[in-house]
């Protein structure tokens, strides 16, 4: 009996002393505990793509802050309730500064930043703009611009093509610029579209690339394809080819024209520094050249040195802000005025563009 | 090259990863097991033939590879299924998700490697034709997938072998009566639907788009799966099945390089409805539905 009850009161005593000391811990740590950064991504990180831009952007982050920030990646989380439940499970951990990758996350992140103001929240691509909530979306077009003068200097037969996921306004304006860009060194040039109407199929996408090949198109833009496919086949069957986000030169070592790669760290350290210091303010964050996000990198030996240096002054014009790629006049492809003379598209309206411009071939599906 | 040149070149190659995988399915159905994991075996062969092939191994060990680690997964499903009589759809449902996670866990690495295809080897004579020659100058592995639909026609309409797997599909029981082991007709043909899924995996990995990359089979096991249905476990409509959705599917994404207008998203859903309705109209006599459905389908065999 004796034995029983200083055992139980042992325990007891032994439960105390611990749950005392969790706390104790906890209380401890609150003050520099570090700051908790989740990436959340749809697809796996690679070695190249989206997924892999982004996870590139947060690399300074981690050199920088060292043991005060802890950075976690998921990755492969479908959109959906799944991707709900997972973001609001790892806010629930601790972490207090979440970038959202994809679109589809979009209801379910704005919900956590709703919930509480003390969470921070990247968005990509998305339109919603909270206190805590930033959406932000790269300027792709302006490199797509350069690379389509350099697509049209390379082009023997006059016809370039674009494999593009879906025709939301994001590739649709890359489309666009990559067509205007390339119409500056020749008037007449054609751009076929193919939509394959999925982000992830590389058979399909393939497939695409030498549908266009067979149409005798010599330059191939991939647009927003997260593995080497397109560039791979292009590289094979000897045509031009780009992407979008990071750099697949090591996949077509002769016919690679260049990528419009992003870095987000520039964008990303800002935002945490602002977090740190409790200033953070939601707002649209799309950027290009000027801010360091967009630059085209490994540019072809192949690329005339007449075309280069205009696209080089190009490029300089567009980051100190004097030239922007829809600056009119521009013929939509229906024939009806896009931009008129002179004028030049505000933000809001190429982040909303659903029209192509005049030398697209291919109508733009509805 | 013009659109239907492309089409007639590309068509069997395109057919090829459903054609190997549908085969596969179809010996399975008719000894009267469904297994619906194809889509996870495939991924697990893709895989495995991609590591092979990347580290050298060459085309013929990757295929093997394949091969071999597919049919070992399916023979999973076959010791729940044939051993503990467990639900057949279920069963099925539980390899194939367990074939995409192994598939994403040994292709870590791997992500987005590219490597070489197979060369292209041309019927001489044939493949000269205009128009039509592009259909002559194909990969061996389509030469191949050709030979085994011809076998396997043979094999179900001709031979004593193909008697017996239908006799173990039709009525289980008499098959047993007579004196034939159910059991291990049905691993066998469990063991080679893997082994034909882990080809059809191979075949989009290491020839047909030669990268790995995390979800590439993207749907196309589901597809191999209904492509024996709507060919109503006929080899020969599952081949017509196979070509035509390999065809329609280029030709949508011709049509758009073309600049045709015609919206995307019904050229993206004509492969399907086009296979549907094609294989829809040659099997709507009910009479024969009935005679080629597989009786025991998706039961659990007790003595």
């Amino acid at each position: 009996m004796l034995n029983n009850l200083t055992r139980r009161t042992l325990m007891k005593g032994l439960a105390a002393t611990g749950l005392a000391g969790t706390l104790g811990s906890r209380l401890a740590l609150a003050a520099d505990e570090p700051l908790g950064i989740t990436l959340v991504i749809p697809s796996p990180v690679g070695d190249v793509g989206w997924g892999h831009a982004l996870a590139a952007g947060l690399e300074p982050i981690k050199a920088a802050y060292g043991d005060k920030v802890k950075v976690t990646i998921l990755e492969n989380i479908a959109e959906g309730p799944d991707a709900d439940r997972i973001m609001n499970k790892t806010v629930a951990d601790g972490n207090k500064f979440l970038i959202a990758g994809s679109f589809g996350y979009q209801n379910g992140a704005l919900q956590i930043a709703r919930r509480d103001p003390s969470v921070t929240v990247l968005h990509a691509s998305g339109f919603q703009v909270a206190p805590n909530f930033s959406p932000f979306a790269a300027k792709y077009f302006q490199g797509t611009y350069l690379l389509g003068m350099a697509a049209a200097a390379l082009s023997k037969t006059g016809k370039l093509g674009s494999v593009s996921a879906f025709a939301i306004p994001e590739l649709i304006t890359s489309i666009n610029a990559f067509t205007l860009g390339a119409q500056t060194v020749n008037p007449d040039i054609e751009v076929s579209v193919v939509w394959v109407n999925s982000w992830f199929d590389p058979a399909k996408e393939q497939e695409a690339a030498k549908a266009l090949i067979a149409q005798k198109c010599d330059v191939i833009f991939s647009n927003a394809q997260d593995t080497p496919s397109v560039i791979a086949a292009c590289e094979e069957a000897g045509v031009y080819a780009f992407n979008l986000n990071s750099s697949m030169k090591k996949y077509a070592e002769k016919t690679y024209l260049g990528c419009v790669a992003t870095d987000w760290s520039p964008f990303f350290k800002a935002s945490v520094e602002d977090h740190l210091a409790g200033t953070f303010k939601g707002a649209n964050a799309f950027l290009g050249v000027a801010e360091k996000v967009v630059e085209v990198v490994d540019w072809n030996p192949a690329i005339p040195a007449e075309t280069m240096t205009k696209i080089k002054e190009l490029e300089t014009k567009i980051a100190n802000g004097s030239f922007s790629p829809f600056t009119g006049p521009i013929t939509k492809a229906d024939g009806s005025e896009g931009v008129a003379a002179g004028a030049t598209l505000p933000d809001a309206d190429i982040i909303a563009m659903n029209w192509h411009v005049k030398g697209v071939a291919t109508p733009l599906p509805k | 090259m013009n659109a239907i040149e492309f089409i007639l070149a590309g068509m069997l190659a395109a057919a090829t990863p459903f054609l190997l995988a549908a085969l596969g399915e179809l010996v399975v159905e008719r000894a009267g097991v469904l297994n619906l994991g194809v889509e996870g075996l495939m991924a697990f062969g893709a895989v495995l033939a991609f590591i092979v092939v990347y580290h050298g191994g060459g085309h013929f060990l990757g295929f093997l590879a394949a091969g071999i680690a597919s049919a070992a997964l399916s023979l999973i499903f076959a010791f729940v299924t044939l051993g503990f009589r467990a639900n057949q759809v279920a069963a099925g449902l539980a390899i194939g998700i367990l074939g995409q996670g192994l598939s994403a866990l040994f292709g870590k690495t791997y992500e987005s490697l590219t490597i070489k295809g197979l060369p292209k080897l041309s019927i001489p004579g044939l493949s000269e034709i205009p128009v039509v020659g592009g259909l002559f100058t194909q990969d061996v592995v389509v030469w191949i997938s050709l030979a085994a639909t011809l076998g396997i026609w043979v094999i179900f309409a001709y031979t004593k072998l193909g008697l017996v797997i239908r006799a173990v599909g039709e009525n289980p029981k008499a098959a047993h009566a007579i004196g034939y082991s159910v059991v291990t007709v049905r691993v066998l043909a469990i063991a080679f639907g893997g082994a034909m899924a882990g080809f059809a995996g191979a075949y989009a990995a290491v020839v047909y788009t030669p990268l790995w990359a995390d979800g590439m089979i993207a749907g196309r096991g589901w597809i191999a799966i209904a492509l024996v249905v709507f060919g109503t476990w006929m080899t020969g409509r599952i081949f017509l099945g196979a070509c035509l959705f390999g065809a329609v599917s280029l030709m949508g994404l011709a049509a758009q390089a073309t600049g045709l207008d015609v919206p995307s998203q019904l050229l993206s859903s004509l492969p399907y409805l086009v296979t549907i309705i094609v294989l829809g109209i040659i099997s709507a006599d009910r009479r024969l539905l009935k005679l080629n459905g597989v009786a025991s389908l998706g039961e659990p065999f007790e003595r």
